[in-house]
């Protein structure tokens, strides 16, 4: 193994390989974990199996038909038939029923039945009870034709080139290029804060002078720069799994998952612009960490580049309203506002293939400009301890 | 061939010119010492060396040529800061250091191995760096140093904080490492140590060399023309000699006319009775060589501006 391979493993393990690091990367997957499994838990609970009862005056229930199926983690209330009032209140008095209901005799005419409670009743309860009325009003419909109704509207709004849709169930298509743009930019911004921290401590304890009679800068460098790409690449690949999972998992039981594609200019776009910004953000970053004395002041100084990053993010109604105004084409375009804002706008409109492209070879050039920066800056400021360097002396005809 | 030529090195850091037309040669197998005051330029000048920093001007040879990536691999060093991965268990620091030297990772464990036992280390191996004591950490500095059997070691300031303990182990060290072939250049301000190990030296300062060469050398060209007698009997006047001074509390020097020897000296002592229990020729001590040296060249640099 030479000596980039050495450099880029033993910084790759010493981070990745922390308790802390495996933590922060399991917390993701641990607290959508939690939150799904407390919307399950809220669900189950409140499809409470206290049975729902009815007295029917009308008959459209005499021989009903069977119940539409309820989806995990809903449970099938049971619905029970009453003769009578009388018996039916005793019942909900003893609290044997959560709620019932007289359908009255005019109730084809009127459609309206009348609900009795002690307490509020489940709103999937009411829900259930619902569905059994009209599965029962809609059994002499055809079934194409009852399941639609039963299913309710869709509503599908398409551009005028018919070349973007979208409806309610395909919200996710419209979340998902955003949700996977903060995670790269969550992975990027912390294995890229690491690298930096790496980078200030071995000027802080001295470290940097041995490994530099040892290997070339460039070597050190860029294999500190490839293992920082790693663990964001390690980060991304435990979160998208998970997330994936989730996705696939979820997506017979929740409705808003089920229009879910996974579209594959999408991910060729996100990853053609995410991963020069990797390259630019970590060149960024030890250029500012060979330029530092104290971890501390790198921080401040990595805020400049953080920020930019993330002000897409903050004007998310701009790109909401109008996703292909100026400023929206203009953050697209800028490399540091470049990698959120394509996230975003994937997800609201269709992006010129000329945007697209300018975006990336815009950010692939600042990638390799801050690889050469980095390169000089480190040179020059790898061993200068207790005073900063100078932007002058960075660019001035020095030797390095 | 000179293991070390410097020829000519100029180097500064904006206004300042820390490195100012400095030449020496380092010889295969010697203990070499660079000397000079704080900022003098010896770590500039070592940077430099090592390819750390670009010269502005001048050349560097080191084994035989220019530095090249191949040749870190058989330079030891050891910074006067000293560097180790603070958050990491010693044993992997020590490898992973060894490894960016050329060896593989199993010679570097197997070395490592035998460096710890032979340290005395081998029961704080998994400790992280950063628990070891200082003592602990200049060890495992040095086995970082030589862990790949280097052919020229550059050490700069090999006793700072050392115990006499530590420091004898040190010396004992830079001797084996020296009878074994390998050339050492050792930058320090201990000039006890320098006046025990060293060959020869070369004095920096403000940049420049004011002083190269051997140390026997050096010392005769600083000698006065004087004697160091101890003596219990009180010394008379004796002819040649201009006058006699207290050299410490049991000796004296007597400096000597330009046309007495020191044979005239000693015989003429036997022949008064004198009873003589040391004659020596006086010879400045490196530390005094260093003083008067530094201070001529500050004098001479006030004078100029």
């Amino acid at each position: 193994m030479n000596k980039f391979w050495q450099v880029t493993w033993h910084e790759y393990s010493r981070h990745v390989l922390r308790k802390r690091f495996i933590f922060a990367l399991l917390s993701v997957p641990f607290f959508i974990a939690i939150t799904i499994g407390l919307v399950v838990l809220i669900i189950w609970m409140q499809s409470t199996p206290t049975p729902v009862g009815y007295i029917d005056q009308s008959g459209l229930l005499a021989n009903p038909v069977p119940r539409p199926p309820v989806k995990f983690p809903e449970r099938l209330i049971p619905i029970q038939a009453y003769p009578d009032e009388a018996k039916a209140m005793a019942d909900l008095e003893a609290g044997k029923l959560q709620v019932y209901y007289v359908v009255p005799a005019d109730f084809l005419q009127s459609g309206q039945v009348t609900q009795f409670y002690k307490n509020n009743p489940e709103e999937l309860a009411v829900n259930q009870f619902n569905t059994i009325l009209t599965a029962n009003l809609l059994s002499k419909q055809p079934a194409d034709i009852a399941n639609r109704i039963l299913n309710g509207n869709q509503l599908i709004v398409q551009s005028v080139d018919k070349s973007r849709e979208v409806s309610l169930e395909g919200i996710v298509n419209i979340i998902l290029p955003f949700i996977a743009g903060i995670l790269f930019i969550v992975a990027m911004s912390t294995s890229s804060g690491y690298l930096l921290q790496a980078v200030v401590e071995e000027k802080e304890n001295r470290t940097m002078e041995i490994v530099v009679t040892s290997v070339s800068p460039g070597q050190l460098m860029s294999g500190k720069i490839l293992a920082d790409i790693g663990i964001g690449v390690t980060q991304l690949v435990v979160w998208g799994i998970f997330i994936v999972l989730v996705l696939l998992l979820g997506k017979p039981y929740f409705s808003f998952l089920s229009g879910l594609t996974f579209s594959g200019s999408m991910i060729v776009t996100l990853i053609a612009v995410m991963v020069p910004a990797f390259v630019m953000i970590c060149g960024l970053m030890a250029a500012v960490g060979a330029t530092v004395t104290e971890a501390s002041e790198g921080q401040q100084i990595m805020a400049l580049f953080t920020i930019p990053i993330w002000i897409p993010y903050l004007l998310i109604s701009v790109f909401i309203q109008n996703p292909n105004s100026p400023l929206v084409i203009a953050m697209s375009i800028f490399p540091l506002t470049a990698p959120m804002s394509v996230a975003m706008r994937i997800g609201f409109t269709n992006i010129p293939s000329w945007q697209v492209l300018a975006s990336i070879v815009l950010l692939v050039l600042s990638a390799i400009g801050a690889i050469w920066l980095a390169g000089r800056v480190f040179r020059l400021g790898m061993l200068r301890y207790g005073q900063r360097l100078r932007w002058n002396e960075i660019f001035s005809r020095q030797r390095v | 061939m000179h293991t070390v030529e410097i020829s000519h090195i100029s180097k500064s850091f904006g206004a300042l010119k820390a490195v100012d037309d400095v030449s020496f040669e380092v010889e295969k197998g010697e203990i070499f010492g660079l000397l000079g005051p704080n900022g003098a330029g010896k770590t500039t000048s070592i940077r430099v060396m090592l390819d750390i920093f670009k010269p502005d001007q001048g050349n560097v040879n080191i084994l035989g040529g220019p530095m090249t990536e191949a040749k870190k691999d058989r330079i030891g060093y050891m910074p006067e800061e000293r560097g180790m991965y603070q958050d990491i268990p010693l044993d992997r620091c020590l490898t992973y250091l060894a490894t960016l030297k050329g060896l593989t990772p199993a010679e570097a464990h197997s070395r490592m191995v035998r460096y710890l036992q032979s340290f005395d280390l081998m029961s704080s191996r998994y400790k992280k760096v950063k628990e070891l004591s200082k003592g602990m950490q200049q060890k495992a500095q040095l086995i970082t140093t030589l862990i790949h059997e280097p052919e020229l070691v550059i050490i700069d300031e090999p006793f700072g904080g050392l115990d006499p303990v530590n420091t004898q182990m040190v010396k004992d060290l830079l001797r084996e490492q020296r009878d074994k072939g390998v050339t050492i250049l050792m930058s320090t301000h201990q000039m006890h140590q320098v006046e025990e190990l060293c060959d020869r030296i070369v004095l920096i300062d403000h940049g420049r060399t004011v002083l190269y060469g051997r140390l026997d050398e050096i010392r005769r060209q600083f000698a006065g023309h004087a004697v160091i007698v101890q003596t219990p009997d009180a010394i008379p006047e004796l002819a040649g000699v201009t006058n006699i001074e207290k050299h410490n509390s049991s000796a004296i020097r007597l400096n000597l006319a330009q046309s007495t020897s020191t044979q005239d000296v000693l015989r003429r002592l036997v022949e008064q009775g004198i009873r003589v229990d040391q004659f020596e020729i006086a010879t400045p001590t490196l530390d005094e060589i260093f003083i008067r040296v530094v201070q001529k060249d500050n004098q001479e640099l006030g004078a100029k501006s």
